[in-house]
């Protein structure tokens, strides 16, 4: 198996780039590149302590597969993938999201990273809500999945 | 009839409970069930930031699917309201 995605429970255990860094090696590749997205202690000058993140775990594992069998089909079939998405709550600091590619080329690499997460904000069905240092917490914007023309 | 609606993120400011019942005329499909979303949320001031879900959540079936405003919903049916996504 070339490719790995899940969706990581926060409760039970933390996305490890030992892990990811393990998964994507290979003899027959000549670089890696590592996507880790953590939680950031503001946003909208708002100080942040922790995200919950939720999605819809089959519908969003199905994204992964589709989204990941695409960007090797684009760039390169022989890439391997590891993809894990945080579910739950996640301090600051800590990973939400984590995409390891090994690749034969750095090109290759580079934009079959920048290509996932481009496409997991637009298609995956997850979402997060801030909780705040001066208490109070908030379900961010998003992006909707209804098609546009029928928004009114 | 009613339909049973599952809720994912934002959505579940609407209910404590994962999957809510909601009571719809018979042969409804999903654009009449957003209707009947916006009745209740704009009947409940402490949901008003939800004003806008009924018209830009996007609905799945059972089975995972987009479903789109003309799908027919059956009585006890279960769907999931998928409310602006934005992971990562």
């Amino acid at each position: 198996m070339d490719l790995h995605t899940a969706i990581v429970k926060s409760e039970e255990k933390k996305i490890s780039l030992e892990e990811a860094k393990k998964f994507i090696f290979s003899e027959n590749n000549g670089a890696e590149s590592i996507f880790v997205g953590r939680v950031r202690n503001e946003n909208s000058e708002k100080k942040v302590n922790a995200v919950t993140y939720d999605s819809h775990d089959q519908a969003t594992i199905k994204s992964f597969q589709l989204i990941c069998k695409d960007a090797k089909n684009k760039f390169d079939n022989n890439a391997r993938i590891f993809l894990e998405h945080a579910k739950g709550y996640v301090p600051v600091g800590d990973i939400s999201i984590l995409i390891a590619v090994g690749s034969k080329h750095r090109d290759e690499a580079f934009k079959i990273c920048r290509y996932i997460i481009e496409e997991i904000k637009h298609q995956s069905p997850i979402w997060k809500k801030e909780h705040y240092s001066q208490g109070g917490e908030e379900w961010l914007e998003g992006h909707s999945l209804r098609p546009k023309k029928n928004i009114k | 009839m009613k339909i049973q609606l599952k809720l994912y993120g934002p959505s579940k400011i609407l209910s404590d409970k994962e999957i809510i019942h909601i009571e719809v005329p018979d042969n409804s499909n999903i654009d009449e069930l957003r209707k009947v979303l916006s009745k209740i949320i704009s009947k409940d001031n402490s949901k008003s930031n939800l004003k806008n879900l009924p018209k830009t959540a996007a609905f799945f079936s059972e089975t995972n699917e987009i479903i789109y405003d003309n799908y027919k919903l059956k009585d006890k049916e279960l769907i999931s309201i998928i409310p602006p996504i934005g992971g990562g």
